[in-house]
């Protein structure tokens, strides 16, 4: 009888494999399979890598094994000064490109702002927005024409107005404002598009208010616009900053770092010691401390993200 | 506004467009030039328009090969990258599971790093494994990069979808791939179009990781430029106009036709609005 009822009672049923994927508790990971392998491949595992290889002497082209050196690498970079001339050159370079193109950028979204009945509005932006999608390498090799001393359709219109023509990517003094105007004339559209989506989140209300108290043209940048749109206005400056920094096709191209080193940012160092002269472990050790900039930069780019998401939670709570 | 002070603000705008435009106008019109025209001192601004350049482009099977290349490696790449991204992106959104916030940081530390630094180890690893100049070890690491933005556009649409979408699928006994595919999918398309889009964009434009970890089989357009420039001394300026011009068409077009997701697929996801 026991054995009876107890094979009568319902037995516990089998899960199917299709049902146990389908767990709460198992899913989220199958679902993140697929980019673990990609990461751990094509990140982890290079990462892991690289980081061994900046505790070594190494050379592809000497043929011989790497050498353990523990910090010899790390000491080299700290007083290679072509390093510190190459991150000081990088940060100038970021530090204008990025202040020059938000300032541009924010004069021209002001002024694009009440462009809604601008006739054929959605050509005008096109164009005004096609240099931040060029090929880099493109835009750089015909910037090279442009600056071109006797070809170039600048040198023409310097002879035009009875200036002197300068080569103006050949000149030691001059390369790095000329790339620099380059990546200006890249960027700002960039920075354009970030203050008009600043200027779209400010409420209309308050912007009606502002007009009813009469509040002046700077009062009402200050206090309205920029209490509404700071966050992404800094979101776009944080992004452009990163990707200053990263700069290097584009001047690559132009000058491949040159008169000299005098556009030798930090990037077109480490292209310039890993792939022309092959010494892996320094330039390995290189990387490593430009990923740890990077990670910096991330972080804060993060802690902008959040402390925006925190302040739209608090509003929201105040709005219920 | 009176009319006379409009239509001067509107000719301000669009003076403004026009000035970006002006290099790429330049290429533009370089490449229906012949040789002398282009190198011409001072420059031509009429001429007649020759096609000799583009028969030329067309007819060269290196270049031909090149932007076969260039079309095979973003498309592909992209295809897997956004597939990838959005199972990640929904289980982010929806399970939350313990080390998300790690991840998505992480993943976007990868997209801050300078290429060339970026590159370095995958070439360690590519040489020790002979995976250089392979469609395939492209394609992957191509995608690889793109999953990072992918994943934060994707996230944040998802985040906009009310879980009580895929509880009502769970109640009416739906799985976990149909909620995804019939449920989710449809309503966040546009961060899909962005994610799509965008990076895209990025691996049509990209020159260095092509270049260090690629080889002859699989050189892209960039690649070609950038190394074949100097062949004869001289620049051959006409070849370059006209493959450039041909090269950033799509950009361009793509940069019209999806206006709207500009903003989103530049940012990642973290902005949205009109513009």
């Amino acid at each position: 009888m026991r054995l009876a009822s107890k094979a009568s009672s319902p037995p516990r049923r089998r899960q199917s494999f299709t049902e146990f994927l389908g767990r709460r508790e198992v899913m989220p990971f199958l679902l993140l399979v697929p980019v673990l392998i990609f990461f751990i491949i094509w990140n982890t595992i290079p990462t892991l890598w690289l980081l061994g290889l900046s505790f070594y002497r190494f050379s592809l082209t000497s043929g011989r094994p790497p050498i353990f050196a523990g910090f010899y690498n790390f000491d080299s970079i700290l007083n290679d000064s072509a390093v510190w001339l190459g991150l000081s050159r990088t940060f100038l370079f970021v530090i204008l490109a990025v202040g020059i193109e938000t300032v541009l950028g924010l004069l021209l979204g002001l002024l694009f702002w009440g462009s809604q009945k601008l006739p054929g509005r959605r050509v005008a932006l096109t164009l005004l927005f096609t240099p931040m999608v060029l090929t880099p390498v493109a835009s750089g090799t015909f910037w090279r024409l442009i600056y071109d001393p006797t070809f170039g359709i600048l040198g023409s219109i310097f002879r035009g107005l009875g200036l002197p023509s300068l080569n103006f990517l050949g000149d030691a003094h001059l390369a790095f404002g000329a790339v620099l105007l380059v990546d200006i004339w890249m960027w700002t559209p960039f920075m354009v598009l970030m203050t008009l989506a600043a200027l779209a989140s400010v409420p209309k209300a308050e912007l009606e208010a502002a007009e009813i108290d009469q509040l002046s043209w700077w009062q009402r940048l200050r206090l309205v616009i920029l209490y509404h749109g700071k966050f992404i206005l800094m979101l776009g400056i944080l992004l452009r900053t990163i990707d200053a920094f990263k700069t290097m096709d584009l001047i690559y191209d132009m000058t491949f770092g040159g008169p000299g080193s005098t556009t030798e940012v930090i990037a077109i160092t480490l292209y310039r010691r890993a792939f022309e002269d092959f010494t892996m472990g320094w330039s390995s050790a290189l990387a490593v401390i430009l990923l740890l900039i990077s990670i910096a930069f991330t972080a804060t780019f993060i802690f902008v993200l959040h402390s925006r998401d925190r302040k739209q939670a608090s509003l929201a709570e105040e709005g219920a | 506004m009176t009319t006379w002070r409009r239509h001067l603000y509107h000719l301000l705008l669009w003076l403004i467009a026009l000035v970006f435009f002006a290099p790429v106008a330049w290429i533009i019109l370089s490449s229906f030039k012949t040789a002398n025209q282009i190198l011409a001192v001072p420059p031509v601004w009429i001429f007649r328009p020759t096609l000799a350049n583009y028969v030329r482009v067309l007819s060269d099977p290196g270049m031909v090969h090149s932007f076969i290349n260039s079309i095979v490696l973003s498309v592909t790449s992209v295809l897997i990258a956004v597939a990838v991204a959005f199972l990640a992106a929904f289980s982010f959104s929806r399970f939350k599971p313990p080390g998300t916030n790690f991840l998505m940081f992480l993943l976007l530390s990868i997209r801050m790093l300078p290429g060339s630094a970026a590159i370095l180890p995958v070439y360690l690893m590519y040489v020790g494994f002979g995976w250089k100049d392979s469609y395939w070890a492209l394609i992957l690491f191509y995608a690889m990069f793109s999953i990072p933005f992918s994943v934060w556009i994707l996230k944040g649409f998802i985040d906009g979808v009310s879980p009580r979408f895929d509880e009502t699928g769970r109640v009416n006994g739906a799985s976990w791939l149909s909620i995804i595919a019939k449920l989710i999918f449809p309503q966040v398309l546009p961060g899909v179009i962005a994610a799509l889009i965008f990076n895209f964009i990025f691996v049509w434009n990209e020159f260095l990781f092509d270049y260090i970890i690629g080889g002859p089989h699989t050189t892209n357009v960039p690649t070609a430029l950038s190394t074949g420039l100097y062949s004869g001394g001289g620049v051959d300026w006409t070849f370059v106009s006209c493959v450039t011009t041909l090269y950033i068409l799509p950009p361009i077009v793509i940069v019209y036709v999806f206006q709207r997701y500009l903003l989103v697929g530049m940012t990642f996801g973290t902005v949205r609005g009109e513009v």
